[in-house]
């Protein structure tokens, strides 16, 4: 009887335990590499202690807007592609050390966003292509599956799933880095894709004068403040503080725009059994056409010194 | 013998009650579902257990930046294993904005019309403070124009 029952539980342990490992054999790979996977060529890494923990640093650097909805406003605009002004993808190879690398895979991965959102299928392959070498040069190349996308991109009809790949390629990426606590390098990542839907904003904005994308510029403020909080927590890198004073020099540009808020009514609507919740709260941004100027002139710079 | 017995019985009690707690790929394949024609943006993985010295999970929060005239869908999927579904919520701060537990009913998520760029805290939870875990998806469903958001 003891027998029987104890090589049924016997059994029953084995099973538990190789489904129970079957969740975190990944992780235990990606742990065992990792020293490996994320020692860059150029320290990225000071000695220097850092002001905030990688924790709050997880927290801040997880609140940059994706580039997703930024592209979504791009179309809105009614402006024309212009690939002109993406940064071109043959640029990869000027980009040797690891900071330069983290930076412009946040550029390109904008610039895929925008391709992606007009459906470009016959130029998206190269940029692609960029990320990943960008992403294999910084060892984090093992998230881009770079045939599956390759094949999604070759085919009109799946580029939401292209786009929809591209993205969580990105998450899963930035997960990882920030897990593995280098969120030096993910918030590099993060703040050049951010300057480039800013730059591609910007360039639409000159060329159409859009109300909603000038108003969303506007509306980035608190995210300067946000950058300048996570670049900082790394400025005793020279790349990063010269990276640091761009941004404190865009925080300038920005100090004229206010942004105000009144109190209106939360309505809440059951329709087609969703629940849709219209927030009470409602902002308005104010900016004289000087203070844009001066906010995208300050964006323009900044991009520039990241891609040349 | 019996003690033998007895002390695998606990083993595997232990091992269940972590194992199950783990969400696998079929549930976030099913909130990406759920998700529909929106536009993905983010996902968040949720795994809520409880420390040794602790009666009852607590919960776990997500800070995200939402944008002005956007409408989002929060979406949330449970593990199979977990006992009650889970609480999704999102906060300004101290304020509950919205939540999939409404009026004694639990959904699959909520839809959030953003008038106020900032960033908000996604927060989930089980009622009787359970072990569990869930995906959830944020995603973009509409950009609104100034003229279109006079609700």
């Amino acid at each position: 009887m003891y027998k029987n029952l104890l090589f049924s539980l016997l059994i029953m342990a084995g099973m538990q335990l190789m489904s129970s490992c079957a969740g975190c054999s990944d992780s235990g790979k990606k742990s065992q590499g990792d020293e490996d996977a994320l020692t860059l060529p150029d320290s990225l890494i000071s000695d220097a202690p850092l002001r905030l923990s990688e924790e709050i640093m997880n927290e801040v650097i997880g609140n940059i807007s994706s580039p997703v909805e930024m592209a979504g406003l791009f179309k809105n605009s009614g402006v024309d592609f212009t690939q002109r002004i993406l940064n071109n993808p043959d640029n990869v190879s000027n980009y040797e050390t690891s900071y330069q690398r983290a930076l412009n895979l946040g550029v390109y991965s904008a610039d895929l966003g925008y391709i992606n959102t007009f459906d470009k299928n016959n130029i998206v392959v190269s940029y692609l292509l960029a990320v990943k070498n960008l992403a294999d040069g910084i060892r984090v190349g093992q998230f881009f599956d770079f045939n599956a996308l390759r094949r999604m991109a070759s085919s009109s009809t799946n580029l939401d799933s292209l786009m929809e790949m591209s993205q969580t390629s990105f998450n899963k990426m930035d997960s990882y880095l920030r897990e593995q606590n280098r969120s030096n390098v993910s918030s590099l990542i993060v703040t050049g894709a951010w300057v480039e839907g800013m730059y591609i904003a910007s360039s639409i904005v000159r060329e159409s004068g859009d109300k909603e994308l000038s108003d969303r510029i506007a509306e980035q403020k608190n995210v300067v403040n946000i950058l300048e909080i996570i670049l900082s927590n790394y400025a005793s890198d020279a790349g990063f503080a010269e990276l640091v004073q761009s941004v404190e020099d865009l925080k300038a540009a920005y100090a004229p725009v206010r942004i105000t808020t009144e109190l209106g009514e939360p309505q809440r609507i059951e329709k087609d059994g969703s629940l849709i919740f219209i927030q009470a709260e409602v902002s308005t941004v104010h900016y004289t056409p000087e203070d844009l100027e001066n906010i995208m002139a300050t964006i323009e710079n900044i991009r520039a010194k990241i891609v040349n | 013998m019996k003690k033998f017995v007895f002390s695998l019985i606990i083993l595997l009690s232990t091992i269940s009650a972590t194992t199950y707690a783990q969400c696998n790929e079929s549930v976030k394949k099913a909130v990406l579902e759920l998700m529909g024609d929106a536009q993905y943006i983010k996902d968040f993985s949720v795994t809520l257990e409880k420390a040794p010295n602790e009666a009852k999970t607590g919960m776990v929060r997500f800070n995200v930046l939402l944008n002005n005239r956007n409408h989002y869908k929060f979406n949330v999927a449970n593990g199979a294993a977990n006992p009650d579904g889970i609480i999704m919520q999102l906060y300004d701060k101290e304020e509950l904005l919205s939540s999939n537990f409404e009026g004694g009913k639990k959904y699959a998520g909520f839809e959030f019309v953003c008038r106020a760029t900032k960033v908000y805290q996604l927060v989930f939870s089980f009622a009787g403070g359970q072990e569990g875990c869930a995906e959830a998806v944020l995603s973009l469903v509409k950009q609104y124009s100034e003229g279109e958001m006079n609700f």
